[in-house]
């Protein structure tokens, strides 16, 4: 990407150059230091920190085998993979079978039920979340996958997002299909989806992330250390260990670490996909 | 007008859909028509025990079932253990589920009142009356905070009794004499002063006093004040009152001119067991459950009676967590047996207190050898004496008390510990607020 | 949002319903549509009558018409959680829009280091907001790092300085959320205005140099009104993601002292979950619903202001 925004672009006065060096290098740091001190502390011991003698001659991952001693995380990084994964998966399917339904096929009441899935993209979450646990408890799913997998599958903003894009197709790829006899799964499957390829991966990277990060709801929803999330596990960890910096830096980097690492590997998808979405208005 | 009727009949369906949802979330607790768990003569009982703890508290809640599964073969205690943070809204979870499956047997709680009014708890009159349980046992008081409209629905397996925790290292060091039974609040300020240290920049390394905010209730009723008129079916807020604000003033003060720690630097420091045990407060004022702590780390230090003010009189908060059965229990006489057994002289309450985790309930446990041991702390009268001082006004005993205390009263006091406002101006303005939600709720009934 | 091409499927032309399709359409829908109705439209119906009602532990106990919104309207709590909560849109939202827009047109210069930086930036992104809110809770402590340099700082320059007590002091706690808010959140503001600075059409500031326009007058008249359309989105985006702000006090304030830092979806939360008033946290949230699209509707209505469109 970096060529494209020097292609054809003046080269900025030396001066300025500094200027903005400088200036984008306090924003760098100012972004980083949390990550630091995080790993800094997490590395020496709470006596040490306690006398803010951070001196490398006290680095040892010490903390790192007592905070995976206290706290499952092994088992809080398996639920929030499950999570995520099914969410992610079935939400993006799912939204894109209803997304083709209302931008490709023509049947009664489309319109009517579209603008119902419009109105309703208005609602904030805190609306629904008492019902809603309400009802995944009615269902008897409390404390269990299924409350923390299902609520998330259906999502009215995946299948508008979807259903823009598809509208943009041209329709004469489907009708040429059904001239050959294809039916419209196979259109769905063969046409529509290998077309919506950059859309469905910002998608997915927006609704993993999501999933990922969720804390209010798994927060009401769950009781048990078995289906515990990494945001929850983190969190009540704090509630343990409120001062116990050296294992709750630890904890956070051991949360933080595989989403940081997708990141660093995957982060050009990541920050194009953002764009390309078309989010940005244009 | 065909979208009017296919919104019209869509809402109807939906609201049907509702009112069924409600009916499957809202089970009564009275039918549970298959009672699948009616136990044989010959069969065990299982009953489900819910309590929170950390992981020492709960290896001592295991001991207690395994000491009473022996005297009572024919019933089996299975645990439900959550931290303290989770378990409040896990246990309504459960409770709100209606599933008798499900559903603790025997459950530590705290309110009781708020639950009782929810209708999950069982009243515990008929089984008193019916065994002949003594109810005089218990410290003056303590009872009140788990009855609701006049009956027993729990009983506190504790009493809180703050006391004032010393180091007796830094009392010699600063040349104070030991607290003496019947030391004034002024003694206490002057010895306070006496012990706080400040380093050459001028930052506090020994505070005098280190105690959380919500301590308050404390002074307050030792000096005559009170919070409400009428601790179950109150009309009004009296913390405006001045026997009240001199009170809070007193604990204010202190703050203020730099002796007692503020509580949010106390939380941000770790907390009062964590600031006494490492030496920078040489006083704290908290409840017996510090004393294993205290003794695992070979503190040398003592207990003392809170001081009382000019003209005031001891007091104390008689307050704790109680055992409570649910109504929605399908083993209802097991876990009576359990908890009478629980709350027994020789039974749970021995056990507990000799593991040094409560201050017991009962009187007749606190003054047998269970809890006079030759352990710190040596002035074990201290406690004694100020859980015979103990009596109503630590808190309301409505339903509503949590969510007053949680989000007016707890929040509102904040600023007077931060010194951000004065008791004079601010009691009143809480009180306002205070009377407002009571108004609000209905009272008074 | 996105204008797509004209290219229409829905045009007057070809509208009709075609009856083989007809069922096919509801089987694709189906499953979006179950999900649809019982976790939105059900949820919505189901909140709307909780709010309306008297709601215990237990679940329904009898309707109380307006009771709980009257509650609500004399609750102090609820008003200050309000307050706090606009509190963090006033700040919230410009601080993210001017701080991402810096950094945007930083980085949408021809200089070295461009995806170093985009890289730095976006990290706090995708960072699990609890391990965010320890971090600053140690930062932020009164003997914290913040203080520190604070103090460091104050000597150098020989100002008198007393630390201020960032998370236990009811005029820094909310600062101290927006601190953290704005730690997590800038990247992703500059992630979309970088996209939207990328598709400024490079003739138009050919034109506006040969017209005589410095740099700033270009980013001012060229440049602010072609991505005004990025800047209403996100506002709206920042705005809605404000009101519904919880993790971040819930953690790291827990909304105290004296509700000074307390949110409206941590009330609504508290509400629910701790006073068992599922009643009162179903109306309050009906409330916040109004509130925030009363709002947007109200930009929705400025926007014609100051938002171009090309096409318009």
């Amino acid at each position: 990407m970096s060529a494209a925004y020097s292609g054809g672009r003046a080269r900025p006065s030396l001066p300025a150059r500094i200027g903005l060096h400088t200036l984008l290098l306090l924003f760098s740091t100012l972004m980083l230091a949390p990550f630091g001190v995080m790993l800094l502390v997490s590395l020496v011991p709470l006596p040490a920190f306690l006398a803010r003698d951070f001196s490398p001659a006290h680095y040892s991952l010490q903390n790192y085998a007592r905070t995976f001693a206290a706290v499952p995380f092994g088992l809080y990084y398996a639920n929030s993979t499950l999570v995520a994964v099914s969410v992610t998966v079935v939400q993006i399917l799912i939204s894109s079978l209803a997304a083709f339904a209302f931008a490709r096929l023509r049947f009664r009441g489309r319109d009517l039920i579209f603008l119902f899935y419009l109105a309703t993209l208005m609602i904030p979450f805190p609306v629904t979340l008492i019902p809603n646990f309400l009802i995944v408890k009615g269902l008897g799913w409390y404390d269990s996958y299924l409350a923390l997998i299902v609520p998330g599958l259906f999502s009215v903003f995946s299948t508008f997002l979807l259903r823009q894009y598809y509208r943009g197709i041209p329709i004469d790829f489907d009708e040429a299909a059904r001239m050959d006899g294809a039916s419209s799964l196979r259109i769905w499957g063969q046409i529509i989806v290998p077309l919506s390829g950059p859309v469905l991966a910002t998608l997915s990277i927006f609704v993993f992330q999501g999933a990922w990060n969720d804390f209010l709801w798994p927060l009401v929803v769950t009781t048990s250390e078995q289906v515990r999330t990494i945001p929850l596990g983190l969190a009540s960890f704090v509630g343990q260990y409120s001062t116990a910096w050296d294992m709750l830096m630890a904890g956070s980097v051991i949360a933080l670490l595989p989403v940081l690492l997708i990141y660093l590997v995957g982060q050009k998808w990541f920050v194009q996909g953002i764009a390309l979405s078309g989010m940005g208005g244009r | 007008m065909q979208l009017k009727r296919t919104i019209v009949v869509g809402l109807l369906l939906a609201m049907t859909l509702i009112l069924s949802a409600c009916a499957a979330i809202a089970p009564q607790g009275g039918e549970q028509p298959e009672g699948g768990e009616q136990p044989a003569a010959d069969e065990t009982v299982v009953l489900t025990w819910a309590f929170w703890g950390s992981p020492a508290e709960k290896e001592s809640h295991e001991r207690v079932a395994a000491a009473f599964m022996e005297e009572h073969p024919e019933i089996e205690i299975e645990f439900w253990h959550q931290p303290w943070n989770d378990y409040f809204t896990k246990l309504q979870a459960l409770w709100a589920s209606g599933d008798p499956n499900v559903i603790p047997d025997v459950a530590f709680l705290w309110p009781t009142p708020r639950y009782a009014a929810e209708g999950v708890l069982e009243n515990l009159d008929p089984f008193v009356a019916a065994s002949g349980y003594d109810l005089e046992a218990y410290w003056p008081g303590l009872l009140e905070s788990a009855r609701f409209e006049g009956s027993v629905y729990g009983f506190p397996r504790d009493i809180e009794v703050n006391v004032i925790y010393y180091n007796k290292d830094l009392f010699d060091a600063a040349g104070v004499a030991y607290p003496a039974d019947g030391w004034t609040w002024d003694d206490f300020t002057a010895a306070a002063e006496a012990l706080t240290q400040k380093d050459a920049n001028g930052m506090t390394t020994v505070y005098g006093l280190a105690a959380e905010g919500g301590k308050w209730a404390k002074w307050v009723n030792q000096n005559g004040g009170a919070i409400f008129d009428d601790y179950v079916n109150p009309s009004q807020c009296l913390l405006a009152e001045p026997a009240a604000v001199g009170g809070f003033e007193f604990f204010a003060d202190l703050m203020a001119s730099g002796v007692a720690m503020r509580p949010a630097d106390l939380n941000q420091a770790g907390g009062d067991a964590a600031v006494f045990a490492s030496g920078q407060a040489a006083m704290i004022l908290q409840n017996t459950s510090r004393v294993s702590a205290f003794n695992a780390a070979g503190l040398n230090y003592d207990v003392a009676v809170a001081p009382i003010p000019a003209g005031g009189k001891p007091w104390n908060g008689a307050g704790g967590a109680a055992w409570v059965m649910s109504s929605g229990s399908d083993n209802k006489e097991a876990a009576w047996t359990f908890i009478e057994w629980l709350q027994s002289d020789g039974g749970g309450e021995t056990i507990y207190t000799t593991a040094g985790e409560i201050f017991p309930a009962l009187q007749s446990v606190a003054n047998s050898p269970a809890f006079m041991t030759d352990a710190a702390p040596a002035n074990k009268q201290a406690i004694l004496t100020e859980a015979a001082a103990s009596g109503v006004g630590g808190f309301g005993y409505f339903p509503e008390w949590g969510e007053l205390s949680g989000s007016i009263i707890g929040p509102g006091l904040d600023k007077l510990w931060a010194g951000e406002a004065d008791a004079a101006t601010l009691l009143p303005e809480l009180c306002a607020q205070v009377d407002q939600f009571l108004a609000d709720n209905g009272y008074p009934k | 949002m996105r204008r797509f091409p004209a290219n229409d499927s829905s045009t007057s032309a070809r509208r009709r319903w075609r009856p083989d399709q007809q069922w096919e359409g509801y089987l694709f829908l189906l499953p979006s549509f179950l999900g649809f109705f019982v976790f939105v439209v059900l949820a919505v119906l189901m909140s709307l009558g909780i709010s309306f009602s008297v709601w215990g532990l237990t679940g329904f106990r009898q309707w109380a018409g307006l009771l709980n919104y009257q509650q609500l309207m004399r609750d102090p709590v609820f008003w200050q959680a309000f307050w706090n909560t606009a509190f963090y849109i006033v700040t919230l939202v410009p601080l993210q829009l001017a701080l991402g827009l810096t950094m945007a047109v930083g980085l949408n210069q021809a200089i070295r280091g461009v995806l170093f930086y985009r890289l730095v930036y976006f990290m706090p992104v995708v960072t699990t907001i609890v391990a965010g809110a320890i971090v600053f809770r140690l930062l932020l402590s009164t003997q914290g790092a913040v203080n520190g340099l604070l103090a460091t700082a104050a000597g150098f320059f020989e100002v008198p300085f007393s630390a201020p007590n960032w998370l236990g002091s009811s005029q820094f706690s909310k600062v101290s959320v927006v601190l953290l808010t704005l730690w997590k959140n800038t990247g992703f503001t500059m992630v979309v205005y970088l996209a939207a600075l990328q598709g400024v059409p490079r003739e138009l500031y050919d034109a506006a140099h040969a017209d005589g326009a410095n740099s700033w007058q270009r980013f001012r008249h060229v440049t602010l009104p072609l991505i005004s359309p990025t800047t209403f989105f996100l506002f709206i985006f920042q705005m809605i993601g404000a009101f519904q702000l919880f993790t971040e006090p819930f953690v790291m304030t827990e909304g105290g002292p004296a509700n000074s830092s307390l949110a409206v979806v941590q009330y609504i939360y508290l509400t629910a979950f701790r006073d068992i008033r599922m009643d009162k946290a179903a109306a309050m949230a009906w409330l916040l619903f109004v509130f925030i699209f009363a709002f947007t509707l109200l930009q929705n209505r400025l926007q014609k202001r100051w938002v171009y469109y090309e096409s318009e």
